[in-house]
């Protein structure tokens, strides 16, 4: 394959040579006469290879790979040196070079070894690139290192280029706006309006208008034009969030604007073409909301496109500490308060809680402890009482429902039975049917999975 | 004994294309000529340091086409460390130098 290659040679005979051969294999090459020079033209041309003479007229070979290398030009670099100085080119490979070429050598001598070079070059930067997206503390306003947000930050960085729909889930609490978000900054519309419309916390009679716009006059109260947010959106990015919240009839209309990629605001008749990327999100089963009929099934294949799965603060043990530093530092600065970090019974707490309201639950405990104590410590008293009484390991555990008798298929509710005992066997049947997967089985029921995480917890600690 | 590797300079007559390796062998020539001139003006000023490096390029162009005999008097001529008077080696490098431009052309015939 052909490759960038600097030759720097000063003695014309030897440069003339290997130009001729590395013409001869194709590669793109150019030839510089003193180190000097090839320091500017590696910065300016970022070679992939250099072939190296040892001894120059201004300063020596060993010298340049130095200055190269502390200018960030990452070549691989071929010492190029004579019988007598296999010492010194001893002494290269210590200071990074990838080979030497004794001369005079062949054609197919140097073919190999600059191959050799090229590949081992590549090779890195793909273990480079594969540690750098495997070890990120961070992306975007995420903060977590562990392999479940290392692929959730993969496929927001894959989709990020495209137009295609996503589609994220994950429970309350899990930084599902966050990710929207992210996908938002990591695409080409970055510099474009990101619009957020969280579907659930408008009344049903107003999503319209706040969507599609609505024009003076079209119902009471529509005083004025209004733009809405699709059209708000137009070039960027449309985050509708809680989409699984969307009523029926708001989705037919839904399915029409991303069929046609048109809006009609309320009170209009004519159409209007705009170009918006759409990002979708729900704490549900979308699916078993499809099932259940209360979601369109024609419209969640247009809009579940490109899944991003955003795991619960439980399945990613090893980022509970590190989200609570941060958010520690940060709470700690914005109220004014000494906090710097956490003694090791706090820490072990944090990290042995479940956290159903996941990241939003922490926020909200961390905040409260930075202000209500003070001191450069968060110890473990100074955290609340729910905290204090988890069972140790329980981040790691399985939901504790395997672990309780659970009714098969349909239950019977005997007369007189409590209310908190019926509740018990409703939810472990919902669970049972949900195959175990508590976001689906509160989809079931009606209710958020954090209720269900704090019942599991209850009874199990029962 | 000839004045060429067979090992370098055949190998490149073979491997190059021939309007490739005329212009080597020319740029060799060029080299040659302006490298004798620059050993013989620093031995002649008593630079030592002059005198090695143009000893040292000589050896390098000659190695490049495999002047053998080129080279190993253009080696002497660079190594301060058994110091062997220009009177002495000069003669001797201009003859090898001589002998394997001619080695060469005949390579090109």
């Amino acid at each position: 394959m052909a490759a960038r290659i600097l030759l720097v040679e000063d003695t014309p005979t030897q440069a003339e040579i290997a130009k001729a051969m590395l013409r001869q294999f194709g590669h793109e090459m150019r030839h510089a006469e003193t180190a000097g020079a090839a320091l500017a033209m590696a910065l300016e041309w970022q070679p992939e290879a250099i072939l190296v003479d040892l001894i120059l007229p201004d300063f020596s070979g060993i010298e340049l790979m130095r200055r190269l290398r502390a200018a960030g030009v990452d070549a691989a670099c071929i010492v190029l040196t004579a019988h007598g100085s296999v010492n010194t080119a001893v002494e290269a490979m210590r200071e990074g070079a990838t080979d030497f070429l004794l001369k005079p050598y062949a054609p197919a001598r140097l073919r190999v070894t600059l191959d050799n070079a090229l590949e081992k070059r590549s090779l890195r930067q793909a273990l480079d690139t594969a540690q750098t997206a495997l070890g990120r503390e961070r992306f975007h306003g995420f903060i977590g290192a562990s392999p479940v947000m290392q692929a959730a930050y993969r496929t927001i960085e894959s989709v990020a280029a495209s137009k295609a729909t996503v589609f994220i889930t994950g429970e309350s609490g899990t930084g599902k706006e966050l990710a929207a978000e992210a996908v938002h900054q990591a695409s080409p519309r970055k510099s474009r309006p990101f619009i957020a419309l969280n579907c659930a916390a408008i009344p049903k009679d107003l999503l319209e208008s706040e969507i599609f716009g609505h024009l003076k006059g079209a119902f009471t109260g529509a005083t004025e034009n209004r733009m809405g947010a699709a059209r708000a959106a137009d070039g960027g990015t449309l985050f509708l969030d809680e989409i699984g919240d969307m009523p029926p009839e708001m989705q037919v209309k839904l399915l029409r604007f991303v069929q046609s990629g048109t809006v009609t605001p309320v009170g209009g008749t004519r159409a209007e073409q705009v170009d918006v990327r759409l990002v979708c999100a729900t704490h549900r089963d979308i699916l078993a909301e499809v099932q259940a009929g209360r979601f369109r099934e024609d419209l969640y294949y247009r809009l579940y496109v490109v899944p991003v799965a955003l795991p619960p603060l439980r399945a990613r043990a090893e980022d509970v500490v590190l989200i609570a530093r941060h958010l520690l530092g940060l709470y700690a600065r914005e109220e004014g308060k000494a906090f710097e970090g956490f003694d090791g019974e706090a820490e072990a707490a944090i990290r042995a809680y479940p956290w159903p309201g996941n990241v939003r639950q922490l926020q909200n405990v961390l905040r409260n402890t930075v202000v209500l104590h003070g001191g450069e410590t968060v110890t473990r008293a100074m955290l609340p009482g729910l905290l204090l009484h988890a069972p140790a390991g329980e981040m790691n555990a399985a939901p504790p429902a395997a672990a309780i008798a659970v009714p098969a298929g349909s239950i019977a509710i005997p007369v007189g039975e409590t209310l908190a005992a019926s509740e018990k066997r409703l939810i472990l049947a919902a669970l049972e049917q949900a195959g175990q997967d508590v976001p689906r089985a509160a989809a079931m029921l009606e209710v958020n999975p954090s209720t269900i995480y704090r019942k599991l917890t209850a009874w199990k600690k029962a | 004994m000839s004045a060429l590797d067979p090992q370098v300079a055949h190998q490149l007559a073979e491997d190059l294309p021939p309007d490739v390796f005329r212009t080597i062998i020319s740029t060799f020539e060029e080299d040659l000529g302006r490298l004798a001139q620059e050993l013989a003006a620093a031995a002649q000023a008593g630079d030592q340091d002059g005198y090695e490096r143009a000893a040292h390029s000589l050896a390098g162009a000659a190695a490049a086409v495999g002047a053998v005999g080129l080279e190993r008097e253009a080696r002497i001529a660079m190594d301060h460390r058994q110091p062997e008077a220009p009177a002495s080696v000069l003669p001797r490098l201009m003859t090898e130098a001589k002998a394997a431009l001619e080695a060469l052309h005949d390579l090109i015939n």
